[in-house]
């Protein structure tokens, strides 16, 4: 029962001004398939063009395992920038878990607790993060640039002389290079971590916050958020997720390096952004994250397959970004708009006569 | 190209300015049809009518903030070409914007005179002993007294306004505009502007005024207008027109007003669901105690900044207490956080719904939910979200948002229907008590009646009301008791037959009860 029913009238909706605006939801929809189509459309490319690219059948699922480590910093990328933070500390992050890891099993540890000290590592690094952002206040772009530092000499401190190399068989197989049929392991940890990440966000309390944290964080305060332990969560999954790649990478080379997670970084924001997450918070799914970490990493393979320069793959990465920025700021500008709508709004008055203009005649 | 302010400080006669036929559509949703307004020297022309009305539209495009999408406008006889601010202000158009919008970090004087800044003798330097000399008698036209290097953003938001205006003056601008210029300001200063506003009126300038204020309206100005979905419905000059006559346009019927929403009830005797004790927080507030009954309105009466809303946050658990202690339904609230707060049956509606209260660019089902989402958890961690859509639908429903659907951005709503769904939200999470922080603040005269009658209807329910407001006339007829707040103090309190906005009035600036 209506509590106005008996007080006012209620007008019928007045139709027009919102009915054709699409939701925030179905454009984020669009935007993921948009990706899809893009991802099936490189993979074709490829296939057709450069020999080799599938790699014998298996390959093409082998050769994800080039860039899953981006995959998963860029999900713990995705919880920090939902809730309008960035986590910058994330590469070195990547770089020092390795290394601890590595340091600890060559002092005689079990290469399985070396790896769970050292992801523990990661997740109290990014607690840090979390509690200088939250506690004193400071922008997080200012905090995590100057923990980046911090961990990678660290790391550099730990290993850079002699970094320790041949892991155990077992270790190198489940973390790096090991596959079950065709399947990388992982793979499978990527899509295992990926789906509880996504569930995270959009079916739980915490995700719920995240994201309204994200939209507007007062309005989040006041609406009962505890956004302080939100974003502190937020950084802790980073520095987690940052070390989970950080070991994964290591086995994979059969190497630790103090260096791994430098290059690491801009690429997993890049495709935290090409997956559709609003750079200020709140917008964005994690399963464009998902489908953006293929389309960069396999367009980035597909042309080092296909003998191009790694710096020619970067270029065209760039290129690529600027296209996709280039075309959401287009949707969103209009939100109400379809895109052809848009674009004849944009193009349309060269095609039609301009229509006569107030204060035409003064000007003379 | 633009003229340093003359040292001749005599104004010359505004001209008349005119917008013929002006239409405007944002998105395809038409928001002007075709209005004709015009302003003449030494009057003031107010534009009065519900929001969405289209009036701050209006007087944006008169200054050349938005372009019409047809309509002339005409300056002194002369049709204008394609105006910006910039020009606007060329030609002598100047709008104060509702909200000042100077640079805070630099002094008045260079507020005043940026663009136009005077060269000293040397031609390369800057001649500030002049132009401070000069911002000096400027301000005193306007009636403010103080330092013209001060830094702006120091000033009070009144001040602020009034050097606004001074800037139209120092501009050599004639045609001015004010866009709902008394809204932050509390009446004392409200007044200082309107004198200012007489003054410019007897030199000779054209004024235009938004105010939702119906009484500020019929004294300050010489003819009004009232616009109502985009259409001019009344001109009038104010000597044809009565508060009611205006109000009836605004709104197109009746609305009651100045009656009591509901019948004072006496909840002696009933459960106290809030109960305040000796709250402080320095230099805010200090020992405010007071007690809620179920079912009971009670007005927190005050100007702004005598730290009604501080008091309120406190409760809520937004800011730490000095001392003091806030029960719910008898139970201590001890270490409150927003969310203790909500799990104990208080919520809390904040003033500034912009900020504190909606996410502008989420749609409505999760805007509505945000406060329970606790709630939705029901096996193991996953939130249902058909629950959730329920919920959200059925709390809409009975604060009647008018919406498309529940996946509506908030954004796309009108401001009255924002504020139903912020109700939507904290009815959602079952209170036992509701603290309502100025909900009519920036609402029109028929969105008020509405959200009066929500809050006597969820009173009647057993609801107790905390109802936060500077419109003493407000709380004269919607609250059972109301406490005058003044300087961080509990001064006075007043039910029954003695509640009335004079008393009130009188309390909330310091003075005795009587």
């Amino acid at each position: 029962m209506s509590l106005l029913a008996g007080a006012a009238p209620a007008a019928p909706p007045r139709p027009g001004r919102a009915v054709r605006r699409l939701t925030a939801g179905s454009q984020d929809r669009t935007w993921v398939s948009a990706l899809a189509f893009l991802l099936v459309a490189e993979v074709v490319y490829f296939s057709v063009t450069v020999s080799g690219f599938w790699g014998g059948g298996t390959g093409m699922l082998s050769l994800s395992e080039q860039f899953l480590d981006i995959g998963l910093i860029a999900l713990g990328e995705t919880l920090v920038i939902l809730a309008g933070e960035i986590d910058l500390s994330a590469g070195a992050m990547s770089s020092l878990v390795g290394i601890v890891m590595a340091e600890l099993w060559q002092q005689g540890l079990n290469i399985w607790v070396a790896t769970a000290l050292a992801l523990l590592v990661g997740a109290l690094g990014g607690a840090l993060n979390g509690l200088l952002v939250t506690r004193f206040g400071i922008d997080s772009l200012l905090v995590t640039l100057a923990t980046q530092f911090i961990l990678s000499s660290v790391a550099t401190a730990l290993g850079g002389g002699s970094p320790p190399y041949g892991f155990p068989k077992s270790f190198v197989n489940l973390a790096g290079t090991g596959t079950i049929g065709p399947v990388p392991y992982q793979l499978i940890a990527f899509a295992v971590i990926a789906t509880v990440t996504g569930l995270g966000v959009s079916r739980t309390r915490y995700g719920r916050g995240l994201v309204l944290t994200g939209y507007n964080r007062a309005a989040a305060r006041y609406s009962g958020t505890n956004v302080r332990r939100t974003l502190l969560w937020s950084f802790i999954a980073s520095g987690f997720l940052a070390g989970l790649s950080g070991v994964m990478v290591s086995g994979f080379y059969n190497a630790a390096r103090d260096d791994i997670g430098d290059s690491l970084l801009l690429p997993a924001i890049t495709v935290v952004v090409l997956g559709g997450v609003d750079i200020f918070g709140g917008r964005g799914r994690v399963l464009g994250v998902v489908v953006a970490t293929f389309v960069l990493g396999l367009l980035t393979q597909g042309l080092l397959v296909a003998g191009d320069s790694s710096l020619t793959a970067t270029m065209v990465t760039g290129i690529v970004l600027v296209m996709c920025l280039v075309l959401k700021i287009m949707l969103n500008r209009r939100s109400g708009a379809s895109l052809r709508q848009l674009l004849a709004r944009r193009f349309g008055p060269m095609t039609r006569p301009p229509p006569t203009r107030l204060g035409g005649e003064t000007t003379s | 190209m633009s003229p340093g302010p003359r040292t001749d400080r005599r104004q010359p006669a505004g001209p008349h300015y005119e917008g013929r036929s002006i239409s405007k559509a944002f998105d395809g949703a038409p928001v002007l049809s075709g209005i004709t307004v015009s302003f003449a020297p030494g009057e003031i022309h107010s534009v009065l009518g519900e929001n969405g009305a289209g009036k701050s539209t209006l007087l944006k495009i008169l200054a050349g903030v938005y372009q019409p999408d047809s309509g002339e406008l005409i300056l002194g006889g002369q049709r204008l070409p394609a105006l910006s601010p910039r020009s606007a202000q060329a030609r002598g158009i100047y709008l104060v914007p509702q909200e000042p919008a100077l640079m805070g970090s630099l002094s008045v004087t260079e507020n005043l005179f940026v663009g136009i800044l005077k060269r000293g003798r040397l031609r390369f330097n800057v001649d500030w002993a002049g132009m401070h000399r000069e911002a000096s008698s400027y301000l005193n036209r306007v009636g403010l007294h103080i330092d013209p290097e001060a830094r702006a953003e120091d000033l009070s938001i009144a001040q602020q306004q009034l050097v606004e205006c001074a800037r139209a003056l120092v501009h050599r601008c004639t045609v001015i505009f004010f866009d709902e210029p008394t809204s932050p300001l509390t009446a004392n200063e409200a007044a200082t502007l309107f004198e200012v506003m007489a003054k410019l009126r007897r030199d000779g300038y054209s004024q235009g005024f938004i105010s939702h204020r119906l009484d500020e309206v019929l004294t300050v100005s010489d003819r009004v207008s009232v616009l109502r979905d985009g259409d001019k419905v009344l001109s009038a000059h104010v000597s044809e027109v009565d508060r009611s006559a205006l109000v009836k346009a605004m709104v197109g019927r009746d609305v009651a007003s100045r009656r009591r929403v509901r019948p004072p009830v006496d909840a002696t005797g009933r459960e106290e669901v809030l109960h305040v004790e000796d709250l402080s927080s320095a230099p805010a507030f200090e020992g405010v105690t007071f007690g809620v009954r179920a079912g009971e309105v009670v007005g927190l009466a005050g100007l702004v900044g005598s730290g009604r809303t501080e008091i309120a946050e406190t409760i809520f658990g937004l800011r730490a207490a000095d001392r003091g202690t806030v029960h719910v339904r008898g139970e201590l609230l001890a270490h409150r956080t927003p969310r203790s707060c909500i799990d104990a049956g208080l919520v809390y509606l904040p003033e500034d719904r912009a900020r504190h209260g909606i996410f502008a660019e989420v749609e409505v089902q999760r805007n509505v939910t945000a406060g329970v989402v606790p709630r939705l958890e029901r096996f193991g961690p996953l939130l249902k979200t058909s629950a959730e859509r329920r919920m959200a639908g059925e709390a809409t429903a009975r604060t009647a948002v008018r919406m498309t659907s529940l996946d509506t951005l908030v954004k796309a709503l009108s401001g009255g229907n924002q504020q139903r769904a912020m109700l939507a939200r904290w009815l959602l999470a079952e209170p036992r008590v509701a603290i309502f922080d100025e909900p009519t603040r920036g609402v029109d005269v028929a969105a008020k009646d509405d959200i009066y009658r929500i809050v006597a209807h969820l009173a009647d329910e057993g609801l107790g009301c905390v109802l936060i407001s500077s419109e003493l006339s407000e709380l004269a007829i919607v609250c059972d008791r109301a406490l005058a707040i003044y300087e961080g103090r509990v001064v006075g309190e007043l039910s029954g037959a003695e509640l009335t906005d004079d008393r009130l009035g009188a309390m909330v600036v310091g003075g005795h009860a009587s």
